[in-house]
Parts: C-alpha cells; sequence; structure tokens
C-alpha cells in the first residue's frame, strides 16, 4: 500500500506522462549533461520508481564500484522516504532492493556483445525477469559508443527499457541549435528519448530535446533539487 | 637481546584458495636452504610441498592446519606461518594473524582480488598487520599485474603501488625490474636460484621511469626527506627504502611484489622485502590485560629480559602427547623455567622446547621476545596466557565466528564410540569454532562448523586419525526466533502447598532489539526487591533458550521491567525467575514471533560463459543477486541465499560448470523465513512434540 502510494506521487510518471510517444519496453532514453549534474541521481530515481512497483530492475556501471551503487539508492531512498514521511523505511528498502542486480562491467576492452551476452544470461537461464535496465557511465567518447544500436536490439528483441546516463565532456558549446548534444548527433537513430540537464539557479531543470521522432526542447516541469538529489514537480 | 630481535620477523603468508601461497612457502624454504627438494602441491612425485604436512591436505591439494616452520635469510631470523585460504578454516588464519607482526597477501595475476582475499585482507586490518603483496602466477595466460594493483588499491582501499615491473609475462615472463635498484632481475639456475642483475632492457625504461615515479608519488606522502629528495631530484636508494618500510609498518602503504613462485622467479627480492620492510617484534605494539587490575592495559614491553607474557595460539596432538605453539610477547622462555597458565590458574615446569619446521623438531634450549616455539606436556587451552608466575595477564581473545551449521553423527560401529570421544575431545581443544553437543531430547551427538567443507574434514578426519566411520544426518541449520512488536506482561507466579510457597509478580514488555537481548529494569519503590531482579533477568534469559514456535533460541528482544509485586516470606529467586519463565511464555506469541534463518554471503567466481547458469542456480535456491563483476572473462557473482537451500552446492557448481567455477560462502545476517518455510517447520516441530509424547 505504501509502496503504490510513493509510486503514484513520484514525479517518474510524470515525466513519462510528457513524453508524447510514451516509454516502456523497447526503447532507449538518454540523461545528458556535464559531470556532477544529477543524471545518476536521475536514474536511481527511475530505478526506485520500478521497484517501488516490484518491478526487476537491473543497474549496469562502467562507471563506479558496486559499493558506491549501492550508496547511492541508500541516499536517494533515505531523502524519498524523509520526504514521503515512510514509516519503517529500512524495512520497505531492504524489501525492495531484493528486486535490484547490479551489473559492473570495465568499459575498455569489454565489447558491448559481451555485456549484452551477461544481461541475456540474467534474463534468461537466470530467470531475472527485468523490464527496465539503468546504464550509468557509458562513454559515448569511445569509438565503439556505435554500438548503442545493438542495445536498441536488444531492447526490441528482449522487450526491455534502457536509460543511460551520457557525460558531457570539452569545451562549449556542447549542444547543436536544437538542444540536441553534439556527441549524440550520430546516434539519434538508436536513441528514442533525449533529457538534458542544465543548472538554474539554485535547482536543476530538465529538458525533452528528443521526444521518439521529434526534436522537441520542451522545458518538463520538473527539477532536481541538489540538496537531496530528488527530482519535484515544478 | 636487541640485535636478535631486530634480526627477527614472525610472518604469515595469506590468500585466497589456490593463488599459490604454498607453493611459494615451499620455495622460501628452499631458498634458505631449509629443504634440499622442491616438491609440487598436490604431490606429482607422489609427495606434497613440505608444509602441507597432514595426509589429507596432501589428497585434497588445499592447506587445512597452519603450519610453522622457521628460516633464515641474510642473517634474519623468519618465522613463517603458512595458513588456509579456504572460508571454512577462518580459525586458522585468525589465530596466525593474532600471533605474527607482519603478512604477505599472495593475489594470482588473473584472478586478483576474489572473494576470499577480501576476508583475509578484512582480518590483517582487524589485527592491524602490515602487509606485502605478491601478485604470482605471472606466467599464467591472462597474467595481468597492472590490473591487479589497480584492484588491490579499488577493492581493498589499500595505498599500494609498485615495487617492480615484470619482464614479459605468460610464457614470456622472465624476470622482474626492480624499481628502487632501477636494475633488471633475472633468475638463473635449475631452479632459479642464481640471481642476475642487468640493465633494464631498453623497451622497458619509458614504463620502468613511469612506474617509479607512480612509486615514489605514493611514497612520499610518508617521508617529508623524501618529498624534499624528489623534487631536488637527489632520491638515493637508502632514503626511498626507509620510507617504503614506515609506510608499511603504519599500515599506509603497500608494496607489491611480483613474480611466479612455480617457475621459481621473484621470490629473493620478496624475501629481501621481508626484511627491509615488515617489522620485527619491537616495533609492534602489544597490550595485555592485567586481571588482578580490572583489566587495566599493559603495554608489554620487548624485552627478554622481563617477565614473560607468551600466548598459545595452536595446540596440537602429537604421538609424543600434546605440542603447545606459543608466541613470546615478553620475556624469555627456556627449559625448567616455572611458568603459570593464568586462565586455569595452574603452574608448570617447562620440559622439552622445540622450534617447529611443518612436523619436524628442532631441540632448542630457549627462546626470547618475538620468538615462536612450542612446548611439550603443558596441559592447556587454544587462546590460553602463559606467564612468569607472579603476573596475571590475559591477551586479548581472538575474535571467534559463531558457528552455523551443525550435523548429527554417530559412530557406525558402537565399539569406536570411545574413539569418536577423543577425537573430538582433541578437535574441540585445537579448534574453538569446531563445536560439540549432546541433544538433550534426541541424545544424539552434533557437531557444528563454519560450512560443509569444514565439517566434512573433521569427519574425514576421525576416520583416518582416529579409525572412526561416522554416519550423519542431515545437516541442521542454527534457526531462530525473534518477535516483531511489543507486547506487555502482567504474571503472577503463585504457589501454596503447605509449606513455604512461591510468589512473584512481573510487569512490563518485550519488545523488538537490533541486537540479541537486554534486560531493562524501571522498577521503582522497591515493588520488587533489588537482589530479585537479577532473577527476574535469569528467568527471561532462560526463555529465550527454546522459542514457542519452533523451540529455537530467541534473539533480538528487550525485556523491560517496569513494576511488580512480591511477597515478604514467600518471594525467593526461584520464584521470581519462574515468574519471568511464565511471563514471557504468557506474552511472546503476543508480540508477533516470527522464525529466522542464517543467510549467508555466497560469492561465486565462474568463467563468464556459465554466469547464466550460476544466476538461475543462486535464483533457484531463494538467492537474491546483489550484483556481479565482469571483467570479460570472469564473472563475480554476490548472492544473498539461505544457508538451508546451500547444502550439497559445490557439486551442483562443479558440474554445470566444468569444475571451473568456485564459490565462498559466510555467515551475513538472520532474515526472515518465507511463510510457506515457516509452516513447514513448525509442522516438523509439531510431529517431533507428537512423536516425544507417544514415547
Amino acid at each position: 500500500m505504501v509502496r503504490k502510494t510513493l509510486s503514484a506521487r513520484s514525479p517518474i510518471k510524470m515525466m513519462e506522462k510528457n513524453i508524447s510517444g510514451g516509454f516502456g519496453p523497447g526503447n532507449l532514453g538518454v540523461f545528458a549533461s556535464r559531470k556532477g549534474v544529477g543524471k545518476t541521481a536521475c536514474l536511481v530515481q527511475i530505478a526506485l520508481d520500478r521497484l517501488f512497483e516490484e518491478k526487476p530492475v537491473i543497474h549496469v556501471s562502467y562507471a563506479s564500484r558496486v559499493d558506491y551503487i549501492i550508496s547511492w539508492y541508500k541516499e536517494i531512498f533515505k531523502n524519498l522516504a524523509t520526504q514521503q514521511n515512510l514509516q519503517s523505511a529500512m524495512e520497505v528498502h531492504d524489501r525492495i532492493i531484493r528486486n535490484r542486480v547490479i551489473m559492473n562491467f570495465r568499459q575498455e576492452g569489454m565489447k558491448t556483445e559481451q555485456v549484452t551476452k551477461s544481461l541475456e544470461a540474467l534474463l534468461g537461464p537466470g530467470n531475472f525477469r527485468a523490464k527496465t535496465i539503468i546504464v550509468d557511465g557509458f562513454n559515448f567518447y569511445l569509438p565503439w559508443a556505435e554500438d548503442l544500436a545493438l542495445f536498441k536490439k536488444f531492447a526490441s528483441e528482449h522487450q526491455v527499457e534502457f536509460w543511460f546516463s551520457c557525460s558531457l565532456k570539452g569545451e562549449d558549446p556542447l549542444f547543436n541549435e536544437q538542444g540536441i548534444p553534439f556527441i549524440l548527433q550520430d546516434y539519434l537513430s538508436s536513441i528514442d528519448v533525449i533529457i538534458t540537464l542544465e543548472h538554474d539557479n539554485s535547482h536543476v531543470k530538465l529538458n525533452l530535446v528528443k521526444d521518439h521522432d521529434r526534436i522537441s526542447n520542451k522545458k518538463l516541469r520538473l527539477q532536481l533539487d541538489p540538496q537531496t538529489l530528488l527530482l519535484a514537480k515544478i | 637481546m636487541n640485535r636478535a630481535m631486530e634480526r627477527r620477523r614472525n610472518i604469515g603468508i595469506s590468500a585466497h584458495i589456490d593463488s599459490g601461497k604454498t607453493t611459494l612457502t615451499e620455495r622460501i624454504l628452499y631458498y634458505c636452504k631449509k629443504i634440499h627438494r622442491i616438491h609440487e602441491v598436490k604431490g606429482k612425485e607422489g609427495g606434497g610441498a613440505t608444509m602441507d604436512y597432514m595426509e589429507l591436505e596432501r589428497e585434497r591439494g588445499i592447506t587445512i592446519t597452519s603450519a610453522t616452520t622457521n628460516v633464515t635469510w641474510n642473517d634474519y631470523s623468519i618465522n613463517i606461518i603458512d595458513t588456509p585460504g579456504h572460508v571454512d578454516f577462518t580459525i586458522e588464519v585468525e589465530r596466525s594473524l593474532r600471533v605474527l607482526d607482519g603478512a604477505i597477501l599472495v593475489l594470482c595475476s588473473v584472478g586478483g582480488v576474489q572473494s576470499q582475499t577480501l576476508t583475509v585482507d578484512k582480518q590483517l586490518k582487524r589485527y592491524r598487520i602490515p602487509c606485502l603483496a605478491f601478485i604470482n602466477k605471472l606466467d599464467r595466460i591472462g597474467a595481468n599485474p597492472f590490473k591487479v594493483k589497480d584492484q588491490i588499491n579499488e577493492k581493498l582501499g589499500r595505498r599500494a603501488a609498485l615495487l617492480q615491473i615484470p619482464i614479459g609475462l605468460e610464457d614470456k615472463f622472465q624476470g622482474v625490474v626492480d624499481l628502487v635498484k632501477m636494475k633488471a632481475l633475472y633468475f638463473d639456475g635449475p631452479n632459479g636460484e642464481i640471481v642476475r642483475e642487468e640493465e633494464i632492457p631498453a623497451e622497458l625504461e619509458d614504463k620502468a621511469w613511469q612506474s617509479r615515479e607512480e612509486l615514489l608519488d605514493t611514497v612520499s606522502l610518508f617521508s617529508d626527506e623524501l618529498t624534499a629528495a624528489v623534487l631536488e631530484d637527489r632520491v638515493t636508494e637508502e632514503l626511498l627504502l626507509k620510507a617504503i618500510r614506515k609506510g608499511t609498518i603504519s599500515r599506509e602503504f603497500t608494496p607489491i611484489f611480483l613474480g611466479s613462485a612455480y617457475r621459481n622467479k621473484g621470490v629473493q627480492p620478496l624475501l629481501d622485502s621481508v626484511v627491509n620492510f615488515l617489522p620485527d617484534p619491537s616495533e609492534v605494539e602489544n597490550i595485555a590485560l592485567n586481571l588482578d587490575q580490572n583489566e587495566k592495559k599493559i603495554l608489554l614491553k620487548a624485552n627478554s629480559n622481563a617477565p614473560c607474557v607468551s600466548y598459545a595460539f595452536k595446540l596440537e596432538d602429537g604421538p609424543y602427547g600434546q605440542l603447545t605453539y606459543l608466541r613470546i610477547y615478553q620475556g624469555s622462555i627456556k627449559k625448567g623455567d616455572e611458568l603459570f597458565n593464568t586462565r586455569s590458574k595452574q603452574k608448570f615446569k617447562v620440559g622439552r622446547v622445540v622450534r617447529m619446521h611443518a612436523d619436524h623438531m628442532e631441540d632448542i634450549e630457549g627462546a626470547g621476545t618475538g620468538d615462536i616455539i612450542a612446548l611439550f606436556g603443558v596441559d592447556c587451552a587454544s587462546g590460553d596466557t602463559i606467564c612468569s608466575p607472579g603476573l596475571n595477564y590475559a591477551m586479548t581473545s581472538i575474535y571467534v565466528p559463531e558457528p552455523v551449521i551443525s550435523l548429527a553423527i554417530e559412530p557406525a560401529d558402537k565399539t569406536s564410540t570411545d574413539r569418536l570421544a577423543r577425537a573430538l575431545a582433541r578437535f574441540i581443544k585445537e579448534d574453538p569454532t569446531f563445536r560439540m553437543y549432546i541433544d538433550p531430547e534426541s541424545k544424539q551427538t552434533i557437531i557444528q562448523g563454519m560450512g560443509e567443507l569444514h565439517l566434512d574434514v573433521y569427519i574425514e578426519r576421525m576416520k583416518r586419525e582416529y579409525r572412526v566411520e561416522v554416519t550423519t544426518g542431515r545437516p541442521q541449520v542454527a534457526y531462530r526466533e525473534t518477535i516483531t512488536t511489543r507486547a506487555d506482561f502482567d504474571y503472577t507466579h503463585k504457589k501454596q502447598t503447605g509449606g513455604a510457597g512461591q510468589f512473584g509478580r512481573v510487569m512490563g514488555y518485550i519488545e523488538p532489539f537490533e541486537g540479541t537481548y537486554e534486560f531493562i529494569n524501571k522498577v521503582k519503590g522497591g515493588h520488587i526487591p533489588r537482589e530479585f531482579i537479577s532473577s527476574c533477568d535469569k528467568g527471561f534469559q532462560a526463555s529465550l533458550r527454546k522459542g514457542q514456535l519452533i523451540a529455537s533460541p530467541v534473539i533480538g528482544l528487550r525485556v523491560v521491567l517496569t513494576d511488580g509485586q512480591f511477597h515478604p516470606v514467600d518471594s525467593s529467586d526461584i520464584a521470581f525467575q519462574l515468574a519471568a519463565q511464565g511471563a514471557f511464555k504468557q506474552t511472546y506469541k503476543k508480540a508477533r514471533p516470527q522464525i529466522l534463518e542464517p543467510i549467508m554471503k555466497v560469492v561465486v567466481e565462474s568463467p563468464s560463459e556459465f554466469s547464466g547458469n550460476v544466476f538461475g542456480s543462486l535464483i533457484q535456491r531463494r538467492g537474491i543477486i546483489v550484483s556481479s563483476i565482469e571483467d570479460g572473462i570472469y564473472s563475480r557473482i554476490e548472492a544473498e541465499v539461505p544457508l538451508s537451500e546451500m547444502f550439497g552446492y559445490s557439486t551442483v557448481l562443479r558440474s554445470m560448470t566444468q569444475g571451473k567455477a568456485e564459490f565462498t560462502m559466510e555467515f551475513l545476517k538472520y532474515g526472515k523465513v518465507p511463510a510457506n518455510v515457516a509452516e513447514q517447520l513448525r509442522e516438523e516441530q509439531r510431529k517431533k512434540l507428537e512423536a516425544e509424547e507417544k514415547k
């Protein structure tokens, strides 16, 4: 009951409603911004949203250690629980994370085929029925970022949704006139949704710049509080 | 004596299974001229590595008990303890760490930091032991010492740097470049006994200078002198060695060495590093507790002339009686000395004093501070402190983990009951994590341990060493019960049978508690006299031994006594104990008790091609996959699985991964059992009680 309430109030639901093509199995979305703005916080909240609905999640990480990822979830859950005045919070936390598996890969020298094979092993023989796969730390600046097409294909075949984080590097400008990050321009056919994050005074605003076939540059009525790392409706 | 202590090292060799510890020790014995021939582990020549002296160890290719040996390297006396890596034998590793001053952490250049590496690393940190890392097996396909160095830094959270870089890898591994001397080292002769120094190969110069810079960057954190020298480009070998030693002994730095013990490469520089970087006994602080002064902490003196304080860390039953291994922390021990066991309060006279080399003994007159020796015919238990008469000290007890699995055993042949009893008595004395009790209801002999392998090995030892075959029941899991909500009690125990009656009334509540048990007294106004408060506590504690669901011990409970009543004549210790027990019985079910089972942290390391099978096998066992770390070749899968589901898993894992995967398991926490399992357990308990009633 508590978990359903948390899920119903989730800003993630609002975000998905704003995506006119909807989001779900077969889709691939990307949160893009410079480092340290809040992409991982957004991804973790998407994962928690699914976990509150008792839907299994796979969290793939190229960048962080497993214990760091576990800390992210604990921290954001704690802030959410405080915000929502959740009773027996740690009990709820321990219950929901049973549906989360963390897979940690080193991207250098690690082929995407190997990653998808490992995902297949967990989904198939492992019988772990996740429909949401978070991918944090994938380096779009390496040559094999073209492998995004393989992830898109995997999403279709296995009816899962992928959410990626994309850390933007280098000097400004990082975005083209339509607000699409330059680094993602070559992969637009594989990406269904792009949301960029930008600082705006004391908060971080979210912009929907690609909504399936539409290049939209629409400001979502959502912001990220850099203190609590929580998304909230504006 | 001080010079003797400066030239003494007490070290252990710790690692994950099959990292090559025993092979390494064998090479050390050979280069220190302690043995004249190298034997391989698993006994290809019909022998076995010298340190694996137990027959069972030779057969299984694993090290079971720790053996000690003394070697001399460049005039330094080094006591080495070779310790097992498997988590089922953690008590052996714990014991040896308690008495050592330094350690070599052996890692495989392919496997890197593995599950048991993490356990031994935690143990080294718990006992504050400085250590060196040795990345072994550089001749293996897939060897990558640089990756392993990164793992040591990231996964073990250490500040480590390479003191060598490899010259070639895999089948091209030839030697190492020493980054302190900036020379290449090669190992010539039929057994690598001749260390040849040459100039660094041209193609490795850049890499060598780059790695040396990383080393200087890291080590200069511990030495202002070195920092200045680096800035002024006048770093000397002596200065660098001094800074590395300082960082290593303070445990802020871990130097990494490379080699292949099997190919006889890299061992001699490792021995030099033991001498150069690990502490001598006088550089390690040792504390004892003064039992005559309320366990006041006493800093022991590294002085062989001071009164003796020593610690019995290992017992062995041999053909000549019990052998007790001692570490001398203060003073000295020699033949004819009178000593005192501070636990048993018994004095005894020292007979033979020996120095051990695996299963060979060397008689000596005596030994001083920092040394490790063995005595014959001393009646003591593992963990006892032995002092000079007049001292009543105890060394801190070593941490002993609770057993998680028990097994009913019965001698196959009734005539071997005595031999079984002797075997059990010996094993219990040697190993505090191996326990035995007689079940008061079934009258069965139950043995308890840290895992299936732990108990398997003792059953095998009973057969070989005591000629006792046993039949075993199904392994039993140590279930527990707990409460989930607060419940009040108000209970009066009253008995009037003509003579003196009994009366006691207790009021209060029980509630969930994060620890095991807590009793809080809030009774005011003397409603329960002070002398009976502890009776109430005793009564509650007695009730905790058997919960009402499946007669398992109850944990996680706090009792708060708020009020009560007594009778000036009829109240007594026993009356209040019974009142407490009655209150517990009345209240327990109101507190919504539930059954708990041990949940194990299971780590499986498997080639990635089998990871799907491994995931499936764990999920089928009610396991929760926590994480999977993939490096393209291997997957390291961590899961939380109920112990009751893990029996026989090693066979299953072996068959689904062609024998290429391995797993470790250690107790993590107690978790709630699912409703269907709880119902099954309660049904079994009901049937058990019915059967007993019929008897």
